[in-house]
């Protein structure tokens, strides 16, 4: 260096700068950044837990049709949004009967998600998960966030925000075009 | 400095030691308890649900969650690795708050430690060969001078000079404050002086003879620049050729450029916009989001039962992109619908222009050909032309909802058409 | 009409910056002198457009105008009037318009302290590249993060209303100006080093003059990085005041490369040394101030404190690029023939001290920039998987270099210029030493566990102890002074306030000030204790050495908020009321905590949990000792910051450390020898004052 130490050292931060500057150009909006889950792709948590009237309820490792495993409150505006569509997508599979519906209630009272349900419409269990084991079973930190799992046990999707009805089936397709 | 200072310092620092032993808490035998273990976990796993918090810090619901579930594994007996991975393997691998030292994350600390590595090493370096300087003879110091002058401009050779001056002025104050011991200060007096000498022969030697500018700072330091204020140019020292300032305009004028360049291409392209925005950030919606967006709200009109509304927009749509099948079928299962409605043979028959032409534009969509099998059963009593057209219908993957209302007019034309029904329409 | 009024302003301003930067550049290129003197009207027009546009924002915001999008979002008819006027900066484009008004601000500071020179190459060059920077925000702000957008659609009857964590506090309305003014006053000395590179004038005169702008520039910036912590700790709920969070760290990293420089200038005017490093440091300052409005504004980092997700994002990136350029581009080009004539003379020095200061900050900036922006390299390396990098990881690097500095804020003012030897030192520090030794003596005696705490505190009086003794000295020299001027003795005791101005002595002060915050630091989050505990009325906990004891409840509406307040009494003495608040019908409900400070420690209370079953509510309690001292620990380095920009008895920069300040005598003047050899001969006879040592 000697001489021109100055200079190599400009060169050099020069150099560190602009592969800087082209990591931070490129990286996508936080906020839009698609969270992921560790889940996908392999095998769900059991569900277990107890509904709203105190009775047991569990589904088996395979259950052999696809499950959209719903997370909740009844205060938070997206849930609320999706509310509508997950009814309609559980009334159309409720005939063929090959997806069920559970919801879980994440962060609320029970009288105040017991009455959201109803006035929803609601004709499927909802667990009350109230020591949090199947919430933090299934890594779950924002409301509402659904997980569609495959009829063979595998989680097929993990999605964060409202869904919609055009989601699952997209969802459900894919998942039956992989396993064909 | 007496020697009888020295146990102080001896004292001092086994005092010191001691107590940092003690206080480290190294030599407590009592083991972690649980707690402890516990809460040391939890201030390496962030709270789900916050930002930068860990789950020892924040009181929200997941942060409670995490933390009963750390606590009951601990009661368990589980170890602390594995504590961590089951977490990790529910909430994905940002939820633990220390970088794991493997893979790409090394980066992470192998950066600061190996900078520092070598910041200490060029510390220790520039400062021993320093302290090897002091003990070079002046003549050598002299030496070393001149190889580094070689080629220097008289502004360099001067500003040497005021530092040597400078030099050796402060050392005199400083030895005469008694921060400088006197075997130090002889020894850089003699050095300082045999530079000085030195580079006074090669000034003189290059042509610059008693060039003695005023020593820096005799002033009460007060804010004055040295020397008479320059006149306006480019260039310090007045007397250049203009090859010099157009060389520096050149290369301003590149940075410049550059720079420009450099802002110009980072907004437009390596920038990540929403769809449908420019780069000054208006979000402008695009032709094809347009009519997205239009397609979208007739659906929803369809829906309300309000076909006519939807059948402006479906026009709309048509009148952008005459070849959007999606309006085109919808529009003509709408002029269907109205035509059998009022009994309007001219819609009717425009509805199966329509139809027709959107199944050309789009073989493989579900829709038109539901539309148009319905239309061929209905109307022209076809069924063996219904057939065909729901053939299509069930090869494109229609929705389940849509199998479910349309099987009763599929099976009416398998029956009709004396063709057996396949097995993908549900039966009754 | 405030839209109209508000964009002329910016208008104006944005015309006026790019006018003054061709008018400028043409003077400087064809040597016109009254060229350049026109070009210096532009500063006061940008201020005079930046003031037009905030009054027409801070109109809109009190009338509640909300045709604007801006009021229409952080604005409505219950803000109080306070936070209204505060609303300004409390979103992303409003942000940008105080930028542009604090610019216009020293802008206009500048053309007028500098109006006598203005013809001078080095004053010109730094006022263009000051009208760059101001062209580029107020050409921010006229689309890419335009302030009076018209809002879109119908215009609303009320408006959204300020976020809740911004309505919670006072501290909302003073911690953002103060930051600004630290992180734009940075342009000024980055616009003068520009200059000097430019115009190869390389000497250390625009330092000298700067200093003060650069001084006046890093102590704001250090009130609103305290008044941010002190914010953080009283809104957020979770009892602690720094988290790592990025948008903290990215107003950290220039305050510690701008304290590296305002450190290492000095040993430029004494010595002519580390010209290229000052240079250097100056210019990262200032890219770095560029660098975090682009993370908290970019929206490519989450952070609690991070505005909306913008557009401007590119823009502000852009920009740092091109001042990375600029400024890396020219020390390539001029910085061999910046180098130092001279080197360090001895390792043991405070020549050698400064340098490793400067490599121990530089460390510092490294290890914070690199931990911020980390996972974003790391998505990009690997391929969309993510990490997060937290408290712990920055705490693990960090403590060693904190405790490096503290040792060097020890040693440093005990260590000559040029060079010493060990037994100078020993005899210098031997007193700070000791009482170093006997605090951690006693701190293990009281109880206090653990090597990181124990090494604060102990680094922490040993640092103290030497500033103490390098102003009990400048005392002592300004009781001699006057007293041998022939004052009264009463009189030249009161002239001792003496010792506590100027330059070397407020920065004792300061660092007494930054041993205060470190000790409280160590303590705080060394010795904190949190717990969470389920109170029914009546019933009294005790922890960490307090009692609480719930006394009851009652919901306290305002005109703009609703709170739901739980009364506390913490030892039997005071009563303190943590609550939950709703600002304006239908936001989320934010936590509000109580604090019940004192020296010795601080309860931190919080409702965490209502229950439905009964008026049993359950509480957060966080017992931390010392975070009071945090807050006295930053006015004091505010009060030392003041008293060093006070001119002190004028030393001349190459005096000796312990050079006597005579008030008689006729001072020392070394006169410019034509033969080095004659120096001791032509200087006059000193006085025998007995220098102390």
């Amino acid at each position: 260096m000697g001489r021109y130490k100055a200079r190599w050292i400009g060169i050099a931060v020069l150099i560190i700068g602009a592969g800087l500057i082209a990591v931070l150009a490129t990286r996508p909006s936080a906020t839009v950044a698609e969270v992921q889950s560790p889940l996908v792709g392999h095998t769900a948590p059991v569900i277990t837990g107890t509904t709203f009237d105190g009775s047991a309820f569990s589904l088996p490792t395979a259950p052999g049709h696809f499950v959209v495993l719903n997370f909740f409150a009844s205060w938070c505006a997206p849930c609320q949004q999706e509310g509508q569509d997950l009814v309609a997508f559980q009334f159309e599979h409720q005939q063929s009967g090959d997806a069920s519906m559970v919801s879980v209630v994440f962060g609320d009272t029970l009288s105040a998600a017991r009455t959201y349900q109803t006035m929803l419409g609601v004709r499927w269990p909802t667990l009350t998960d109230a020591n949090g084991k199947l919430t933090l079973a299934y890594g779950v930190s924002a409301r509402p966030t659904t997980f569609v799992i495959a009829p063979d046990g595998r989680v097929a999707a993990y999605i964060v925000g409202a869904v919609t009805v055009k989601d699952l089936d997209r969802v459900m397709s894919a998942a039956k075009a992989t396993h064909a | 400095m007496s020697t009888r200072r020295f146990p102080i310092w001896i004292v001092l620092g086994a005092v010191l030691v001691v107590a940092l032993v003690i206080g480290s808490g190294v030599l407590d035998t009592t083991p972690v308890t649980a707690a402890q273990r516990a809460v040391a976990i939890e201030t390496g796993i962030k709270c789900p649900s916050c930002e930068d918090l860990s789950v020892a810090n924040s009181s929200a619901q997941t942060a409670v969650l995490v933390r009963n579930t750390v606590r009951q594994l601990i009661g368990e007996g589980k170890s602390d690795q594995q504590i961590q991975a089951y977490l990790v393997s529910r909430y994905g691998s940002a939820i633990v708050l220390v970088p794991p030292a493997s893979g790409w994350s090394l980066l992470v600390w192998v950066l600061p430690l190996g900078g520092g590595v070598l910041a200490i090493a060029g510390l220790t370096t520039v400062l021993v060969r320093k302290r090897m300087n002091e003990l070079v003879e002046p003549a050598d110091a002299a030496r070393a001078d001149a190889t580094l002058d070689a080629g220097a401009s008289s502004d360099q050779l001067d500003a040497r000079r005021q530092f040597l001056e400078q030099s050796l002025a402060d050392a005199f104050a400083e030895h005469r404050a008694g921060d400088l011991s006197d075997q130090d200060y002889q020894a850089l007096r003699k050095r300082d002086t045999a530079r000085l000498a030195a580079l006074d022969v090669r000034m003189v030697a290059t042509g610059n003879v008693g060039v003695a500018a005023p020593v820096a700072g005799t002033g009460d330091g007060a804010a004055e620049p040295e020397g008479p204020v320059p006149t306006i140019m480019l260039s310090p020292s007045g007397v250049r050729p203009k090859r010099n300032r157009r060389q520096r305009l050149l290369i301003s004028g590149a940075v410049g450029a550059f720079g420009t360049a450099l802002v110009l291409l980072v907004a437009l392209f390596a920038a990540n916009r929403l769809p449908g925005q420019t780069p000054s950030g208006n979000a402008t919606l695009s032709q094809q989001a347009q009519i997205q967006q239009m397609l979208a709200q007739a659906a929803t009109l369809e829906n309300d039962h309000q076909p006519g509304g939807a059948a402006q927009l479906y026009q709309k749509v048509l009148g952008e992109n005459p070849q959007n099948e999606v309006a085109m079928a919808q529009l003509g299962w709408l002029e269907y619908q109205t035509g059998v409605q009022g009994k309007s043979a001219s819609l009717i028959n425009d509805a199966k222009a329509k139809l027709n032409q959107a199944v050309q534009l789009n073989p493989g969509d579900y829709a038109p050909r539901l539309y148009l099998g319905t239309v061929l059963l209905d109307q022209d009593n076809n069924a063996s032309g219904a057939v065909a057209q729901y053939q299509a219908f069930l090869a494109a993957n229609p929705p389940a909802a849509l199998l479910h209302q349309a099987a009763s007019l599929l099976r009416q034309a398998y029956t009709q058409a004396g063709v057996p029904l396949p097995s993908e329409v549900p039966a009754d | 009409m405030n839209a109209a009024l508000g964009n002329t302003g910016v208008l104006l301003g944005f015309v006026a910056a790019l006018v003054g930067v061709v008018v400028l550049a043409v003077g400087l290129a064809k040597g016109r002198e009254s060229t350049i003197r026109a070009g210096q009207i532009y500063g006061p027009v940008v201020l005079l457009g930046g003031l037009i546009a905030t009054v027409a924002m801070e109109h809109a915001l009190i009338t509640h105008d909300f045709s604007l999008a801006f009021v229409a979002d952080n604005n409505s008819r219950e803000t109080p009037l306070m936070y209204s006027i505060c609303g300004m900066w409390s979103a992303l484009s409003g942000s940008i318009l105080l930028w542009g008004l604090i610019l216009g601000g020293y802008a206009t500071a500048m053309v007028w302290r500098f109006r006598k020179r203005a013809t001078e190459p080095l004053v010109a060059w730094a006022t263009l590249v000051v009208y760059v920077v101001t062209a580029f925000f107020f050409g921010l702000m006229l689309h890419a993060a335009d302030p009076f957008q018209h809002v879109v659609g119908a215009i609303p009857v009320d408006g959204a209303g300020p976020n809740s964590l911004l309505q919670d506090n006072p501290l909302q309305a003073i911690h953002p100006p103060m930051l600004y003014l630290g992180f734009v006053g940075f342009t000024l000395p980055f616009a003068f080093a520009i200059a000097s590179l430019i115009t190869g004038r390389l000497d250390s005169a625009w330092q000298r003059e700067t200093r003060r702008w650069t001084l006046f520039a890093w102590t704001f910036l250090t009130v609103g990085i305290v008044l941010g912590a002190m914010w953080s700790y009283q809104v957020l709920g979770w009892g602690g005041f720094w988290a790592w969070d990025p948008v903290e760290n990215a107003s950290f990293l220039p305050w510690l490369v701008g304290t590296a420089y305002l450190h290492s200038v000095m040993v430029q005017e004494r010595r002519g040394l580390l010209r290229i490093w000052n240079l250097s440091l100056v210019i990262a300052t200032f890219s770095l101030t560029i660098l975090g409005t682009f993370l908290t504004r970019s929206g490519v980092i989450q952070s609690v404190h991070a505005f909306s997700n913008s557009t401007i994002g590119p823009l502000l990136l852009g920009f740092f690029g091109l001042t990375l350029v600029t400024g890396l581009g020219l020390i390539a080009w001029r910085g061999d023939r910046l180098r130092s004539v001279g080197g360090i003379d001895s390792p043991i020095s405070r020549e050698g001290a400064f340098l490793a200061n400067n490599l121990l900050f530089v460390a510092f900036a490294f290890v914070v920039l690199l931990g911020t922006v980390f996972p974003l390299l790391y998505e990009a390396l690997d391929g969309g998987q993510q990490i997060t990098v937290g408290a712990p990881y920055f705490n693990r690097l960090i403590i060693p270099i904190g405790l490096g500095l503290l040792f060097l804020m020890a040693v440093a003012p005990a260590l000559p210029w040029r060079k010493t030897s060990i037994e100078v030192m020993r005899g210098r520090l031997a007193v700070p030493a000791v009482v170093a030794v006997s605090v951690v003596v006693a701190c293990v005696l009281g109880g206090s566990k653990g090597i990181e705490p124990l090494a604060a505190f102990g680094l922490g009086a040993f640092a103290a102890a030497s500033a103490g003794r390098a102003l009990a000295l400048s005392v002592r020299l300004s009781w001699r002074g006057a007293r041998a001027s022939g004052a009264s003795s009463a009189r030249s005791i009161l002239a001792g306030w003496r010792g506590f101005v100027g330059r070397a002595n407020g920065g004792m002060v300061v660092h007494i000030g930054v041993v205060i915050i470190a000790v409280g630091l160590a303590a705080a989050t060394a010795f904190g204790h949190r717990t969470e505990v389920a109170l029914s009325p009546g019933q009294t906990s005790s922890f960490a050495g307090h009692t609480v004891e719930f006394v009851g409840t009652r919901t306290v509406k305002t005109s703009s908020s609703s709170a739901f307040q739980a009364i506390l009494r913490v030892d039997g003495r005071g009563t303190y009321t943590p609550a939950i608040t709703q600002f304006g019908a239908g936001s989320q409900d934010v936590g509000t905590p109580a604090i019940d400070a004192s020296w010795r420690d601080d309860v931190y209370l919080t409702i965490d949990a209502t229950s439905t079953s009964g008026a049993q509510l359950t509480f957060g309690v966080v017992v931390q000792p010392l975070v009071m001292w945090l807050w006295v620990g930053g006015a004091l380095l505010v009060l030392g910051s003041v008293l060093s920009a006070v001119p002190g008895r004028r030393r001349r920069p190459t005096d000796p450390v312990s050079a006597p300040t005579v008030a008689t005598a006729r001072e020392p003047e070394p006169v410019a020898p034509k033969d080095a050899e004659t120096v001791a001969d032509t200087l006059p006879e000193p006085e025998p004052v007995p220098v102390g040592s």
